[in-house]
């Protein structure tokens, strides 16, 4: 297990580090900041003594060698566009983030195991063909598509949610939060559902495929024939049974989603570090968007490893192969 | 079952609790100012939102005409430079009193190498304190345009930035002055939340009387037009700018919504590379640069049918443009005011006559994400072109790496969009016709290297010539030789579409700023 976890953090060191050369050797693609930070009223030399203090000038290996070592004391930058560090704009962005995050992984969990259950138990049902042709839809609208209908729909016709942004937000330390305030609450729901809403439709098919596995299983016949209630069975026999290929497709999902919840922020002008992302591509920011590349590739591999070590401990096989393989 | 019912109940009392919004004006824009020091940054989101909150010694009325704010009145000092009179009794935010020191802390602050401001103050030789409310600034040469190229020239308290260790604007680094701040305006900073929300209130000791209503506001950036939209329409922002002009008669038409439409200072033009000895893109890459031929460029002039753009790309929202600067500036050249006819024959006509019977191909550069539908625009300029046989090839591209590429001088033809930021005719003169002169820091925006010795001999006496008739005629001349020569394809201004409740009234000026002393709300 130790030996394990160990060479997993070593290749995820490795995975963190090529991410970031590969990062920075984009970067000059992206575009030049320059003209950004610099008035209508620039001039040639501005232009050149701009670049040079930037160190913009100096080839990418060079830029990246010298954000390492800065990164590796602590500093990862000074924003180019807001001027202030770019570690104090990602613990105020973070937050926002973060709970719609877990909010909308959240709704697709429940959401997504709920139907599934549902769509297998009644797999002929006529409102289980209806949630599982709508599901459809979930898969193949995009996010962006999604979000502006239920704009129009819910904020624009009907007037009940609001369109846009995080409501009010109550400060605790440096965390700001928005489940504590009406508006706050109402501002999550619209974003969590369509950034959730593919998750769920994930999670949704997959536990009803698995469920309809599971409940062909001669233990779940015997479980019948014994006269147990039926949603014992279900519940208790045959869902706990679904559950391990769901916990990893929802622990991968949940880097997904907040990797992915960059086009919700912008559909919902939703103030998490997805929208500040995006204003940092269009302003050519580049410690925003290497500080945001970093973090998010830090927080794919760690989902993945944490992911990886709760599927040991949850399947005993896989544990007593790999003190097999392992000697 | 019970959970159930509890999550509901909970969705239902969410629901019903509808949003204290009653008294706070709530506006959104696309760009969020990135920072609220006046001196950091010289572009027209910051400096417009921190009109609001700073004021300079004079600002721009309604019809932006120049008047007195923190400087009561001003008169020349002979043909050395301006004397200011300040206004007594004026108050910053916190409380202490405006003087002549501030002034001068705040132009050394401006004009600092440290500031992005600077090149404001390029005419200025020496600023003296005269008294505790006069101070004369002193130009190299006679400066009749002065006063009015410093309305956004803002003043700050000497005694606040020296106590919070912002003496000098900071773009690199924070500093108090990114997010905080304390001038003179008739608002005043309540809650800064950077990209998020800034909030304003009114100021209560503001010298000048209020025409607004308003008790807060409130100030949200929204990227995504579809949003802001939507943010419009059910009735969460008070004002959105700008509206997408595609959207805009959709609004117009919907309850509880007014589209306000006007024009910016902002020309949109075609430019050419003048001294490039050959074609860069397209299949006759290589070959000699036809566009050095004065015909060939009329003849571009003749082809592009800005009507036609205006109407199905702008939707009639435009007004074509004869010259580098629209009507509403000042020194705008009357007397040159009609601009090449549409005339394919005439255009073909033109190509011949320069030995380009059968047409030629190049590369046409264009941002798309910079200007009003500036791609669409493009492509229409292509189409319009191979009607008269010369083929352009599109290649559009975000902002952020067209002005790399225009600077490498990567183009057969560009398009540019032009606001002056003094709004008068001589401000493109000296950014885009003069020849590039990096010393002098002269022509630093024409790409181009259009060049012509009357224009560069008139740039200076045009900066400083006191007679307003005398001055007139030389814009008029300079105009006509920019017309003659065609070193540029001025097409259209660009339009100005906000996007308001109906209950708010309120004023735009053609710089795009968005005041909220002249916005009330019924």
């Amino acid at each position: 297990m130790l030996a394990y976890s160990i060479r997993r953090v070593f290749q995820s060191i490795v995975v963190l580090l090529v991410v970031g050369l590969v990062a920075f050797s984009m970067f000059r693609f992206v575009g030049d900041p320059i003209d950004n930070m610099l008035g209508q009223e620039r001039t040639d030399a501005d232009i050149e003594r701009l670049r040079g203090e930037l160190g913009l000038d100096r080839p990418f290996l060079v830029q990246y060698g010298r954000f390492l070592t800065n990164a590796a004391t602590g500093n990862i930058g000074i924003s180019y566009r807001q001027g202030r560090p770019v570690a104090d704009i990602l613990v105020e962005r973070a937050p926002a983030t973060l709970e719609l995050a877990a909010v909308s992984g959240l709704f697709a969990m429940i959401m997504g195991v709920g139907l599934g259950v549902f769509t297998a138990i009644r797999r002929n049902g006529i409102m289980a063909n209806v949630i599982m042709t709508v599901s459809l839809l979930g898969v193949s609208l995009p996010t962006f598509l999604i979000g502006i209908l239920l704009i129009y729909l819910f904020a624009v016709e009907l007037g009940w949610l609001p369109s846009f942004g995080r409501g009010d937000t109550v400060k605790i330390g440096s965390w700001s939060t928005g489940f504590l305030t009406a508006s706050g609450l109402k501002a999550l729901i619209l974003p969590s559902i369509t950034l959730g809403l593919y998750q769920m439709t994930l999670i949704m098919r997959l536990v009803r495929s698995e469920m309809l596995e599971v409940l062909r299983a001669e233990y779940i016949r015997f479980a019948r024939a014994r006269g147990l209630r039926e949603r014992a069975i279900n519940f208790h026999h045959a869902l706990k049974n679904t559950l391990v290929p769901v916990i990893t497709v929802t622990g991968l999902q949940l880097g997904a989603i907040i990797a992915f919840a960059i086009i919700t922020e912008t559909v919902f002008q939703w103030p998490g570090v997805g929208l500040l992302f995006i204003n940092a591509i269009q302003f050519v920011d580049i410690p925003v968007m290497a500080a945001y590349l970093m973090l998010i590739s830090v927080m794919f591999v760690g989902i993945n490893l944490v992911v990886d070590l709760l599927y040991f401990s949850i399947d005993p096989r896989l544990r007593i192969d790999r003190t097999v393989s392992e000697g | 079952m019970t959970f159930k019912r509890s999550a509901l109940i909970a969705l239902g009392l969410v629901l019903s609790c509808s949003a204290a919004q009653a008294e706070t004006f709530k506006w959104a824009s696309k760009t969020d100012p990135q920072t609220m020091d006046p001196h950091a940054v010289n572009s027209a989101p910051v400096l417009g939102f921190l009109n609001n909150v700073y004021e300079g010694l004079v600002r721009r009325n309604k019809t932006m005409a120049v008047e007195g704010a923190l400087a009561e009145s001003w008169e020349p000092l002979g043909d050395k430079g301006w004397r200011f009179n300040l206004r007594k009794g004026v108050k910053f935010h916190d409380g202490s009193d405006f003087n002549s020191e501030d002034v001068m802390f705040s132009y050394q602050r401006a004009s600092s190498e440290a500031a992005d401001t600077a090149s404001w103050f390029a005419p200025v030789s020496e600023v003296k304190v005269v008294d505790d409310y006069t101070i004369d600034f002193m130009t190299k040469v006679a400066n009749p345009l002065f006063p009015s190229s410093i309305a956004n020239f803002m003043i700050l308290d000497k005694g606040w930035a020296e106590a919070n260790g912002a003496q000098l604007p900071s773009k690199e680094k924070e500093n108090h002055a990114t997010l905080n701040t304390n001038g003179t305006g008739a608002f005043q900073l309540d809650e800064r939340q950077p990209g998020l929300k800034t909030v304003l209130t009114p100021f209560a000791g503001w010298w000048d009387k209020a025409e607004h209503n308003i008790t807060r506001a409130e100030f949200t950036p929204i990227q995504n037009s579809a949003t802001a939209v939507a943010a419009l329409l059910s009735n969460n922002v008070d004002m959105i700018n700008p509206v997408p002009i595609q959207d805009a008669g959709r609004l117009q038409q919907s309850a509880g919504v007014n589209v306000i439409q006007g024009i910016e200072a902002r020309v949109i033009m075609l430019g050419f590379p003048h001294q490039a000895e050959t074609l860069k893109y397209g299949a006759d890459a290589g070959k000699p640069n036809p566009f050095k031929d004065v015909r060939v460029r009329k003849a571009v002039a003749h082809a592009v049918n800005v009507d036609a753009i205006l109407k199905t790309i702008m939707r009639g929202n435009a007004q074509p443009a004869s010259q580098l600067v629209s009507p509403a500036m000042s020194g705008y050249s009357k007397a040159n005011a009609a601009r090449p006819a549409y005339d394919v024959a005439g255009a073909k006509a033109l190509l011949a006559d320069a030995g380009y019977a059968d047409g030629f191909s190049f590369g046409l550069k264009c941002p798309n994400d910079r200007y009003l539908n500036d791609e669409a625009v493009c492509q229409a300029v292509v189409s319009m072109l191979a009607q008269v046989g010369i083929k352009a090839e599109l290649d559009a591209m975000p902002v952020r790496t067209y002005w790399p590429e225009l600077r490498k001088d990567a183009y057969d033809m560009y398009l540019l969009g032009w606001s002056p930021g003094t709004f008068d005719a001589e401000h493109p003169i000296r950014f885009l016709a003069h020849t590039p002169n990096a010393e002098k820091k002269l022509g630093s925006w024409n790409f181009g290297d259009f060049s012509n010795d009357r224009i560069d001999e008139m740039l200076a006496p045009i900066q400083s010539e006191i007679d307003p008739a005398k001055r007139q005629a030389m814009l008029d001349e300079a105009a006509k030789i920019l017309q003659d020569e065609v070193a540029y394809v001025t097409l259209y201004v660009q339009p100005l579409v906000w996007g308001a409740r109906d209950t708010v009234t309120l004023t735009q000026r053609p710089d795009n700023f968005f005041m909220l002393r002249w916005v009330t709300v019924k």
